[in-house]
């Protein structure tokens, strides 16, 4: 056959992308269990972060992270009833994932969705990070879209439910050297000690412009802004106002305490 | 013999895709802040130059001149995702260092520029020759250039501390500029300078005849 017919043309083509398509499905379906672990081990050295421990985070090993692991209590929280549900096995529910499964998610209405999500799955995984019979945080996902991404990140409470004891992002895509501001130590320190609620049970936390006035008496829920990233710093601000509100955690908080020895 | 030798250690200073051909600059300024994202990137660059230019050889005597480039370009972007991939899998740390740079090898034009003007042309053996030569001519530039700044900018090599900042009570304050992306530029420019230097027939013959002002008379 002549090398340069449009017949030769297709043919050729039509090999080619047929044998890389093959080629590239195979490395990706057989590399995907792989990068999950290490996804997921990730997701555990941050919760394993913010959940208390003595030692640094960074210092530990993986399988010292592995370990101390094992000692955290990991629940699915049905949110719309406010209450543990134990239908699933929480170590093998992905709640990302079943965000995208109309089976298994609900739809944000419009007006709470502050955090632009559009749906969420039903079931929520938490952890209970206990001292004995004694819970000592209590750490909950969370996620909302920032400038350009979806930020996601953990944040713990103290075992009063409403003060913060620690917050981490472990996935976003922001401005680099702007909105991944929010990575910073020193900001996140910024959050331990603040109070979600206030005595009536309003949401009261605020990011605000600036810095926090100590002598406020809002100062309690505020956190300081991030000059030169308003915008991710208000989709961080968003996300929590979302998953601390009626349709986020709300109801599983106030709940919690009858039933969370169970 | 002389041919397979050529097109293994030309590429390394007489014909290196970075100084002499200026080409992977891109790639060159953004990952070499540090030696091991600089070796990563390396390997990167070496494995999906060696499979391009072997798959592209491979089809040569088939390949239709009028879709050539598309197919060129689908071969490199498979190899690409598939050491993307693999990245992810082994070294998902380094991965997230290197983001987008691993991608981005699609359009680093030492790979299709290879593909085009070698493999497209040569036999199997020596296209995977040139291949490995051009990868390992890339990679000293780029490995040199991450040395500097990595040993300047943070007193380290391959995270070892080499130069004890004053910080933790040495005497090296460690440079700041040498992280930065055009430090890169000038140390590349350096680079070039030093290879023309000693190598005068790699200097480029000028485009244009440079314009002499003409000699204002006064009087």
């Amino acid at each position: 056959m002549d090398k340069e017919s449009p017949l030769k043309a297709i043919i050729v083509v039509t090999a080619t992308a047929l044998l890389c398509s093959v080629l590239v499905t195979l490395t990706a379906v057989t590399l995907q269990p792989i990068q999950k672990a290490y996804a997921d081990l990730e997701r555990i050295r941050f919760i394993i972060g913010i959940s208390g421990v003595e030692d640094s985070v960074d210092e530990m090993s993986e399988l010292e992270i592995i370990v101390a692991y094992q000692d955290i209590d990991v629940r699915l929280v049905d949110l719309q009833r406010g209450a543990f549900d134990s239908s699933y096995d929480p170590d093998a529910f992905d709640m990302w994932k079943a965000a995208a499964d109309p089976q298994l998610n609900v739809p944000i209405p419009a007006d709470e969705d502050v955090a632009r999500l559009g749906q969420r799955s039903s079931l929520v995984t938490v952890y209970l990070v206990r001292d004995g019979e004694q819970l000592q945080r209590l750490i909950l996902p969370v996620y909302g879209q920032g400038m350009w991404s979806t930020i996601y990140g953990f944040i713990a409470l103290e075992n009063d439910l409403n003060t913060i004891a620690d917050i981490t992002f472990y996935e976003h895509g922001e401005t680099p050297g702007i909105g991944d501001l929010i990575l910073r130590p020193d900001w996140q320190a910024k959050w331990r000690g603040r109070k979600l609620y206030d005595e009536q049970n309003l949401l009261r936390f605020r990011i605000i412009r600036g810095e926090v006035n100590a002598s406020s008496p809002d100062a309690a829920y505020q956190v300081d802004g991030l000059t030169g990233a308003t915008v991710t710093a208000n989709g961080v601000m968003n996300l929590i106002h979302y998953w601390f509100g009626s349709h986020g955690f709300a109801r599983f908080l106030n709940n919690f305490p009858s039933i969370g020895d169970m | 013999m002389i041919r397979a030798r050529r097109a293994l250690l030309a590429p390394l200073i007489d014909e290196n895709p970075v100084t002499l051909h200026i080409l992977g600059i891109c790639s060159a300024v953004a990952i070499t802040n540090s030696v091991y994202s600089a070796l990563v990137m390396s390997l990167a660059v070496i494995s999906v130059l060696a499979f391009s230019n072997v798959t592209i050889s491979m089809m040569r005597r088939q390949l239709p001149s009028s879709v050539r480039l598309i197919v060129q370009m689908t071969v490199i972007a498979s190899g690409v995702i598939v050491v993307d991939e693999l990245l992810q899998a082994f070294a998902p740390e380094t991965a997230r260092t290197l983001s987008v740079f691993v991608g981005l090898i699609i359009t680093n034009c030492i790979v299709l520029g290879r593909a085009e003007a070698f493999a497209a042309q040569n036999r199997v053996g020596v296209s995977f020759l040139d291949a490995i030569g051009n990868g390992i001519g890339y990679s000293l530039i780029l490995i040199s250039v991450a040395v500097i700044r990595e040993l300047f900018g943070t007193g380290t090599l391959l995270d070892v501390q080499i130069l004890k900042p004053v910080s933790e009570g040495g005497w090296f304050e460690p440079n700041g500029l040498f992280q930065l992306a055009p430090s890169a530029f000038f140390i590349i420019g350096f680079i070039i300078w030093g290879i023309r230097s000693l190598k005068p027939q790699q200097v480029e013959q000028a485009e244009f005849e440079s314009i002499v002002a003409p000699e204002l008379g006064g009087d």
